[in-house]
């Protein structure tokens, strides 16, 4: 069963208001106050797209719209609660688990982004 | 004194005597490998570190096995770890005649060497939520003996100590927070002198790639050098506050130079891998600068992690072209010390082991166009290609797996030849402005999406050839459909061994290329090949089992036998001459 897009959609566009939230409270990697100079790309700016990139697009080639170490994800016969679901738990050997990552809102950013990638 | 006293007298003399001068028996075996086998161009008996040698030749002295009698060469025995999730990836070792290799999740066997009798084993229990979270994971690379213990790392960010002769664990040192930095050990520690030496992930990881000396005997961590802004001098390669999430893991062992008393190390590229800034990339984009040490060759002193000298073999590296591939062959040619590595981007540099100024450049591949060329004086980068936000045309060469992997080639003393494995391919790159994932456990930082592709020149594909090391004149190539991605191995009885992607494992005459003997072992290889004696008899051991991230890549690539070949389950299998 598909979420409906809007619903996705939603959670696309409010999830760089949530990310914006998360990245405040959190010190960086060295543990320091100082942003890093990737906050050079605006958490503002964020979307499924640019999250898919740096995250997911190791494998899924193309940006999604090519197997490679993964599946091609563009025009997935998957139910959104499988893709949910395998974002979530990962697949030993293949695929990290991103729960814990990505909030739901994350998620549902990088699902609206698959569901909307042509091949 | 009787007739019969004196005989017993005798017999009880002699028999004290066998005592004292016979071979070692198990319980006295060694747990040290000696210092003359270590600095040896040939491993001999014994296959004491990861590399074969500090000379890292992956050479063996041993001859029962050569052109002549190779045809006879069959299966001994066979091991099969549990647990094999992607694969085996591990280089064995061996010593006294007990062969010791790692699976997935750092799970250790110790062997017969002659009959595969399992020894002990030893399962670590490991963070498995936070491996279930990791990319590169949770294969093991190798291990590495010395003061009485075999060491492993975790993906979980612990190095481990076991003792040799039983498997129970002396100590378990946590030195990385893997929870909150993704990155963990999965490469072969180093034993020198009274440490363990042993460098982390990283690389498309916000981190900085630290490579760590720990006492042997204790567990205790004496030094920690950071791959990223590692020195004052370094810090300013990086604007503003890149430094903080550099990338730059050191992920394979280096080596040992004992007459300069120096570590070589190289280490990863830095994060993003995909830099948007283009031309600018001295004063804008992610990171800045130079961003020293990634994608460098660093010589540290041993006994304090104080940086020596060093080079670095791609300055801002844009490409994903690590120098943490590549082993450290060292060569004495024409009064010189030299020292010979390989860099993914499928570049050769040879270096003066006195203070790594480049002696030469070559490459070793034909499909290369991120440079125009490398100035073979000076190591200068000679018409770079810097890319920004975008589609990047025409395709970028090499791909991201880079013209050479981490599997490491082999030195035949015995010919000049450097045998090493070279990848053609390309492919498309649309370069994005990114902000990596910092909390609550990073993730990847990629910068880009890509897509492999064939390279200008024909199919994707992959070559073994026989090359002088310092000028890389080429001898003889063979031609694979797919690139090997395991470590070759040279042998005294003039034979390279090439275990190849489909699952054939190959011998080829040293001098010329042809092949004498082949094998299915069933499944691809991933992982390093060793020789060894045990019994007085020789024997080649090489893990088979499927699944690394770039073996991944060979399904959409090349489909079948990728498609339906099983990627979590693995064999060590071990061949002899038929008696």
């Amino acid at each position: 069963m598909r979420i409906p897009f809007v619903t996705a959609a939603s959670m696309a566009i409010i999830w760089p208001w949530l990310s914006t939230v998360s990245f405040a409270q959190q010190p960086n990697a060295a543990g320091s106050a100082s942003p890093p100079a990737q906050a050079e790309a605006s958490p503002n700016e964020l979307d499924g797209r640019k999250m898919f990139s740096s995250n997911c697009g190791f494998c899924h080639q193309n940006g999604g719209r090519h197997a490679g170490r993964g599946p091609k994800l563009s025009k997935s016969e998957r139910s959104d609660e499988f893709i949910i679901e395998r974002i979530k738990k990962g697949k030993t050997g293949s695929m990290p688990a991103f729960e814990g990552v990505f909030n739901d809102a994350q998620i549902g950013a990088l699902l609206a982004y698959i569901r909307g990638l042509d091949d | 004194m009787s007739f019969q006293e004196r005989y017993l007298a005798g017999c009880a003399a002699l028999a004290v005597a066998a005592l004292v001068t016979a071979s070692p028996t198990r319980a006295q075996a060694p747990t040290q490998p000696q210092e003359a086998a270590l600095n040896a161009e040939a491993a001999q008996n014994d296959w004491p570190t990861y590399h074969g040698t500090y000379k890292s030749y992956h050479y063996s002295g041993l001859d029962q096995i050569n052109t002549g009698n190779v045809k006879n060469l069959e299966v001994a025995w066979m091991h099969f770890p549990e647990r094999a999730t992607r694969g085996i990836q591990s280089t064995p070792l061996a010593l006294d005649g007990v062969l010791y290799y790692s699976g997935s999740y750092s799970r250790i066997y110790a062997l017969d060497g002659a009959t595969g009798k399992t020894i002990w084993t030893y399962v670590p229990e490991l963070d498995e939520d936070l491996v279930s979270k990791q990319t590169h994971s949770p294969y093991n690379r190798g291990i590495a003996i010395g003061h009485g213990n075999l060491y492993v790392g975790t993906v979980d960010g612990r190095l481990i100590a076991l003792d040799l002769k039983t498997g129970k664990p002396v100590w378990d040192t946590k030195l990385l927070d893997s929870k909150k930095m993704t990155v963990g050990f999965t490469g072969a520690p180093l034993v020198v002198k009274d440490k363990v030496i042993i460098g982390a992930q990283g690389g498309e990881w916000p981190y900085r790639g630290p490579i760590f000396g720990v006492e042997g005997k204790t567990g205790a961590k004496k030094w920690e050098f950071f791959t990223v802004a590692g020195t004052e001098e370094a810090m300013k390669t990086w604007g503003g506050d890149s430094w903080r999430t550099g990338g730059g893991g050191g992920w394979m062992p280096g080596t040992y130079d004992p007459e300069t008393n120096t570590v070589w190390w190289g280490t990863a590229n830095p994060a993003p891998l995909y830099d948007w800034a283009g031309a600018d990339w001295k004063k804008s984009g992610p990171r800045p600068g130079e961003n020293l040490y990634t994608t460098s060759v660093i010589a540290l002193d041993p006994d304090t992690g104080k940086l020596k000298f060093y080079h670095q073999e791609l300055p801002h590296d844009a490409w994903d072209f690590d120098s943490s591939v590549g082993e450290f062959v060292m060569i004495d040619r024409g009064g010189k010390k030299l020292v010979v590595h390989a860099n993914k981007s499928g570049y050769i540099f040879v270096y003066d082991r006195s203070n790594a100024k480049v002696e030469n450049v070559w490459p070793l591949v034909k499909n290369i166009n991120f440079v125009k060329s490398i100035d073979p004086k000076t190591g200068e980068l000679i018409g770079r290609r810097d890319l920004s936000e975008g589609k990047v045309d025409p395709p970028l060469c090499p791909a991201i797996a880079g013209g050479i992997s981490w599997n490491s080639g082999a030195y035949s003393p015995k010919t000049g030849l450097f045998y090493r494995i070279g990848q053609e391919w390309c492919m498309e790159l649309t370069v994005e402005k990114t902000t990596p994932v910092l909390e609550p456990m990073a993730q990847l930082n990629l910068g880009a999406t890509f897509k492999f592709i064939p390279p200008p020149d024909g199919p994707a594909r992959g070559h073994l050839s026989g090359r002088d090391p310092v000028t890389g004149e080429k001898k003889w190539e063979v031609n694979y459909k797919q690139p090997p991605l395991a470590s070759v191995l040279a042998t005294a009885g003039n034979l390279v061994f090439v275990p190849d992607a489909e699952g054939i494992v190959h011998a080829y005459n040293a001098e010329n290329g042809q092949e004498l003997w082949s094998r299915n072992n069933g499944m691809g290889h991933n992982a390093g090949i060793i020789s060894y004696m045990a019994g007085g008899k020789q024997y080649i051991a090489v893990p088979a089992g499927w699944g690394s991230l770039v073996a991944d890549e060979y399904v959409a690539l090349y489909g079948e036998p990728f498609k339906s070949m099983s990627k979590n389950t693995g064999a060590l299998i071990v061949y002899a001459l038929r008696q």
